[in-house]
């Protein structure tokens, strides 16, 4: 291979370390103006008047937007039926939810007006935890009730088989909120015409222009949604994205100017999705001689206001929860549940952090029981090619997570520790895995497309957006491979709706997987026309033919070669297509709707992490002196990029597990910004050291697996056992802040 | 909005009087104020293009006494980097914000902007700092342990301008020292801060003074504390020993930021640690230490 | 008020609110949108740019304080014929960039800290990017960006020096 599994940079870097790249807010076009919301600012109640009359009479304001306003259904929602009101008519769900747009010559006049606007609530008794929204008289957040979805998973005989176990362990797991914090807030600019044109900082352009065409009451094919540079998402710019775009475009058709509106960082806090606070109860029953014979796991979620993707997620956690085992009996009902708080969605690893945190504790708690090694149980216990997983799906290969824990365990040992000073130590080891595509949450095609121009070189297209996680470069490389050429002359469109296919959205880690199937389809296309056509002109068989270096070369006599330009400019006077578009399906996911049973994903990532940990008993303060994170990524096509995403979905992990909480009083945000909503800084980074393990996939290009989400639940969930191991001391609920360490330290050497 | 940049202190003080302006020195949280909708000031009075109320100077008198005099002026960057002053305010500033906030904010920004877990103040209280505030009508001096109210309080009045941070040179030849906890390692802000300022001879210590920030509305001298110091080893002290005299001063608040309890026990290990920083650098240097 | 001051080594004079953000005459006035945006508050240094060759954050920088100093920002450091900075190289190299928001911010912090510090260890490189938040990358790739940067900077000097 001559660049699959080389370390590439980034093709598209030049113009992020320039400063020349084009974020949605970079846009300046003649005659733009601004648009800033009035938020509700109370979690819940009814709209009884909106006073516009003081933002409508400040000089520089051009115009202000109600509910009554929005041409088409005023809905964004991710399924159908949708349930999110881009500007609030009459109930208000949360307290960030949008209900007056003011559009003014200036950012600052549109946000001063804004708080102008005096919005008349008849408040209700906010519902604010899942408990007092799952009450039976509970008032009903939406009209079908307070349940988003619930969901149950039946493998063997379930809990019943409990019974049997030897051991039963039993706990109940918590996760707060977390911020996406990527460090763009969210940013669209919409640009008015006969056909509106949206530069967005988004995830998914196709979902937006459905959404913006609906509420613009127009076809989706008279929007154009086009992806400016984004400054990461993980996640977090989907809904939210549909929300500010659809009102951009409704305001910049209604005032035939160009519209931009930007959030501040508190507004990307309160106003976009977050991660879920899970609650998780769970049994583990295992047989003296460690094998785990059966797990019963409850998860409630708290969705927030909007459904978003809590139904995805829902599913996502049912399917995880029982970890990367093999167990015969499992039983697991997933639960989201509205509330009257910013809705929750996607954020990267999808449910899967939550419920593996709760079983890598419980993993540990079993080991501990059983007065086993914890990693032994680990091994003991988990999925091996052939084995049946918690869905009853078999895969027959690319099941690494045994060479990853034998990869973890051949690491040189943490230095052991003299007892007693002010410092406790302890070393943790969790297991992973997580599904790749979009499996049973919907069907899975990617389009893409690849054409090569007469000079050799390659324009590759798809729907699928890059966010920073360095997918155009594993296109780029694909297509470089499969042609012979340099990566440096492969180029990658940007995300246009009018040039490139819906791909369906960029999540799940799929955008190496099913995006670069596709890719990798299209390239062998345009590879096959080159063949022809070199075959053509060097008056021999195809066979004898390969293209590497920039050259269609003679196998047999390798001095016989044809640049690759020379060969595409025949190719073209010819009449060969050089350009393909070609379709990747993932095989669609066929299970029991109501035991989940069934073949869910093309492919797990596995891994498994350890980490070490340096506690101050005085302060609670923690360092972590190592980290080891196993991955089996089927196979690496750019190991710098691979390495990135380990090391920064580790650090979302540790940040979720040590630092970040989002913290409500009443409905109320309290910490919607970056001096006290605390992501990890430089000084809090940890010391990742990715391994990747590569169990060939035969559903990826090349082989390759996703993993951009897996390391967030690992981390998260290995710090907690690191903690717990070296405060002697099982923490049950995340983020563990030194604060939480401290008081458990005191209660341990109060009680012991 | 008015926008003055005097050029002397003079003319800033008359100006003051005058707009019934407001002093922006190095903006890092006058910005943030603006920005938040927490103040919109008519008049801003810029005092950064005032070379006076910039840097540090030593003024001995005959008998080794005199002030160190730091204009208020001066970048929380060049209080850390300055090798003249005494470690507590230099481990102090380096604790502020970010290299970004501390090349911009000054001490006399962050001093009467009053924050409780401002950590430049717990060490100014320390050194027994003086505050020479000025207004048109002419100058007062303020000792650091009476100047401030409250959260975001002094008793500095509208119409002054904080020109300058007196600290007598006895307080500079002692040994000190500043440790602080926040939410994170990096850009933090403290949940608690404290500095220990003292002089040590045959290794006991005197002239003991111990100050806290953000256990209470103001940053807190311990005086009971640092009356139970006073004559102690410093090599020998314990976390034990001080826990209870450590808690007995200080009655902290629950917040967004942090519990009482635990900045409770937090400041115990803070205190603790400053002590072992001055015990160290005593054992390095020896008698006499100085960080001047 | 006409406002004077040096930016990216030209000079440049423009009538400006003094109270208005140098963030704002920057991206609004200059065109010089490598400068971002983030929080607004000083908090994450996506703004940062350099003051007479220090790091501040341009959202809490009032044009009013700018006169007749020198301001750098991302645009302004690679070199005359359009070659990358090896500050730019080194984190293209090394991966230190992923969404690439942070990026500028990051550049010109890492810039300030190597033109004082040729050789800054560890602990330093942490401290002189502790303002610049990344959410991305772990920040691994960012300090061996900078590590890889200092290391052919001072090549680079070594060489140049070589020749004279």
């Amino acid at each position: 291979m001559k660049v699959i599994g080389k370390q590439v940079r980034k093709v598209d870097g030049f113009e992020l370390v320039t400063g020349r790249a084009k974020f949605a807010g970079d846009y300046q076009f003649p005659g733009m103006v601004y648009g800033a919301v009035k938020r509700a600012g109370v979690p819940a109640g009814r709209i009884t008047g909106i006073d516009i009359e003081g933002a409508r009479n400040t000089p520089g304001v051009i115009d202000v937007l109600t509910a009554r306003d929005i041409p088409g259904p005023n809905l964004i929602g991710v399924l159908p039926p949708y349930d999110q009101p881009l500007l609030a008519a009459d109930e208000i769900r949360y307290a960030g939810e949008s209900v007056v747009l003011i559009i003014a010559e200036t950012a600052e006049i549109a946000r001063f007006a804004a708080n102008l606007v005096s919005v008349s609530i008849d408040p209700y008794d906010p519902i604010l935890t899942v408990d007092d929204a799952l009450a039976p008289d509970a008032r009903k957040i939406h009209e079908g009730g307070n349940i988003t979805l619930s969901k149950k998973l039946l493998k063997g005989k379930g809990k019943a088989a409990l019974e049997k176990a030897d051991v039963v362990v039993e706990g109940v797991y918590e996760t707060s909120f977390q911020d996406h914090a990527y460090l763009e807030p969210e940013t669209v600019c919409a640009v008015p015409g006969r056909r509106i044109t949206l530069y967005a900082s988004c995830q998914s352009p196709f979902h937006i222009r459905g959404h913006v065409a609906a509420n613009l009451n127009v076809p989706a094919a008279s929007v154009i949604v086009v992806q400016a540079v984004t400054g990461g998402s993980f996640g977090g710019k989907d809904d939210v994205a549909t929300e500010i775009g659809s009102l951009a475009c409704i305001a910049a058709q209604r005032l035939n100017r160009p519209v931009l509106i930007a959030h501040e960082r508190k507004e990307s806090i309160i106003g976009s999705n977050l991660r879920h606070a899970a609650r998780i109860s769970s049994k583990t029953g295992a047989m003296n001689d460690g094998r785990i014979i059966a797990r019963e796991i409850t998860v409630l979620l708290d969705g927030g206001a909007y459904a978003s993707e809590s139904p995805f997620v829902t599913m996502k956690t049912l399917i995880h929860a029982a970890g990367p085992y093999n167990i015969e009996n499992v039983e697991v009902t997933s639960t989201s549940v509205f509330t009257n708080k910013t809705y929750c969605g996607a954020f990267r690893g999808f449910g899967v952090p939550q419920v593996t945190f709760a079983s890598e504790s419980q993993i540990d708690e079993l080991a501990d029981k059983l007065g086993m090694d914890r990693l032994e149980i680990r091994r003991i216990n988990g999925l091996k090619a052939g084995d049946s997983n918690p869905t009853g799906q078999v895969y027959a290969q690319s099941v690494g997570l045994q060479e990853t824990i034998q990869v973890i365990a051949a690491q040189p040992a943490p230095p052991a520790h003299p007892d007693g000073g002010r410092y406790l130590y302890g070393t943790g080891y969790a297991s992973v895995a997580q599904g790749i595509s979009n499996g049973a949450e919907g069907i899975d095609v990617a389009g893409a497309s690849v054409q090569m121009s007469q000079d050799g070189s390659v324009l590759v297209g798809i729907g699928l957006t890059e966010l920073g996680q360095g997918s155009r470069t594993v296109w780029a490389q694909i297509v470089a491979e499969v042609l012979g050429v340099a990566i440096e002359n492969v180029s990658v469109r940007l995300v246009d709706t009018d040039a490139v296919h819906d791909s369906g959205p960029t999540v799940a880690s799929r955008s190496t997987t099913v995006g670069g199937m596709a890719v990798l389809k299209a390239a062998n296309e345009v590879k096959k026309s080159l063949i022809s056509m070199a075959a053509l002109m060097m008056q021999t068989d195809e066979e004898n033919i390969e293209l590497r270096d920039g050259f269609a070369i003679l196998k047999m006599d390798d001095s016989a070669r044809i640049p690759v330009s020379s060969v595409a400019t025949a190719a073209y006077w010819t009449g060969f297509p050089l350009m393909n578009l070609a379709f990747s399906k993932a095989p669609e996911a066929n299970f029991d709707d109501d035991t989940h049973q069934g073949d869910i994903y093309i492919a797990y990532n596995y891994g498994t992490h350890r980490m070490d940990v340096q506690v101050d008993a005085m302060t609670g303060k923690v360092k972590v002196l190592n980290h080891f994170a196993a991955h089996d990524v089927g196979r690496v096509i750019n190991p710098l990029g691979l390495a990135g995403q380990i090391e920064g979905a580790s650090l979302i992990g540790f940040g979720m597990a040590h630092m970040e909480r989002i913290n409500y009083a009443g409905g109320i945000i309290q910490n919607a910004n970056f001096a006290d909503y605390a992501l990890p800084s430089i000084k809090d980074r940890i010391p990742t050291n990715s391994i990747p393990v590569e169990d060939h996939n035969p559903t990826g290009p090349f082989g390759a697996k996703g993993a951009g989400e897996p390391p967030v639940a690992a981390a998260a969930a290995v710090f907690a056992n690191a903690i717990s191991d070296a405060v002697q001391f099982r923490f049950t609920k995340l983020p563990i802040t030194r604060e939480d360490i401290l008081n458990a330290i005191q209660q341990r050497g109060n009680h012991g | 909005m008015r926008y003055l940049k005097p050029s002397s202190v003079s003319e800033a003080a008359s100006l003051l009087e005058s707009s019934q302006g407001m002093i922006l020195a190095g903006g890092t949280d006058m910005c943030v104020y603006m920005a938040e909708g927490f103040c919109s000031p008519e008049t801003l009075i810029d005092l950064t293009g005032i070379d006076a109320l910039r840097g540090i100077q030593i003024n001995r008198d005959d008998h080794e006494a005199g002030t160190m005099i730091i204009g208020a002026c001066t970048t929380i960057a060049e209080i850390a980097a300055s090798e003249e002053l005494p470690t507590c305010l230099r481990q102090g500033a380096q604790a502020v914000g970010s290299p970004q906030i501390r090349n911009l904010g000054t001490i006399g920004g962050n001093v009467c902007n009053a924050s409780p877990c401002g950590d430049t103040l717990a060490p100014l209280l320390t050194l027994d700092a003086q505050f020479v505030l000025r207004s048109a009508g002419g100058t007062r001096t303020i000792a650091s342990e009476n100047f401030f109210t409250g959260p975001k309080k002094t008793v500095r009045k509208p119409n002054e301008i904080l020109e300058s941070i007196e600290l007598p040179i006895a307080s500079c030849g002692k040994v000190s020292a500043f440790r602080m906890i926040g939410n994170r390692n990096g850009q933090a802000i403290s949940q608690v801060n404290a500095s220990v300022c003292l002089a040590i001879a045959d290794g006991r210590m005197s002239d003991v003074r111990v100050a806290v920030g953000s256990v209470a509305p103001i940053p807190l001298r311990l005086v009971e504390l640092e009356r139970f110091l006073t004559g102690k080893d410093i090599q020998g002290m314990s976390l034990t020993e001080l826990r209870e005299p450590v808690l007995e001063a200080i009655r902290p608040i629950n917040d967004v930021r942090s519990s009482a309890k635990y900045r409770q026990e937090v400041t115990v290990a803070l205190v603790f640690d400053a002590l072992a920083d001055c015990a160290g650098q005593y054992s390095r240097v020896g008698e006499g230490a100085s960080t001047c | 008020m006409l406002i004077r001051f040096t930016c990216n080594g030209k000079a440049v004079q423009l009538e400006a609110q003094p109270e208005a953000r140098v963030i704002d005459v920057l991206r609004d006035e200059l065109g010089l949108t490598g400068t971002k945006e983030g929080c607004g508050r000083g908090e994450c240094g996506a703004c940062t740019i350099l003051l007479d060759g220090k790091p501040v954050n341009s959202c809490l920088l009032l044009a009013g304080k700018i006169a007749d100093r020198e301001i750098t920002t991302i645009e302004g450091i690679a070199g005359k014929d359009g070659a990358l900075h090896p500050i730019q190289e080194a984190f293209l190299d090394k991966g230190a960039v992923q969404c690439g928001f942070c990026t500028p911010g990051m550049i010109l912090s890492t810039k300030a800290l190597l033109d004082e510090n040729s050789a800054p260890e560890l602990a330093e490189i942490e401290e002189a990017l502790s303002g610049n938040l990344c959410r991305c990358t772990g920040y691994g790739k960012i300090v061996e960006g900078v590590l890889e940067a200092s290391e052919r900077l001072r090549q680079g000097s070594h060489h140049r020096g070589d020749v004279s």
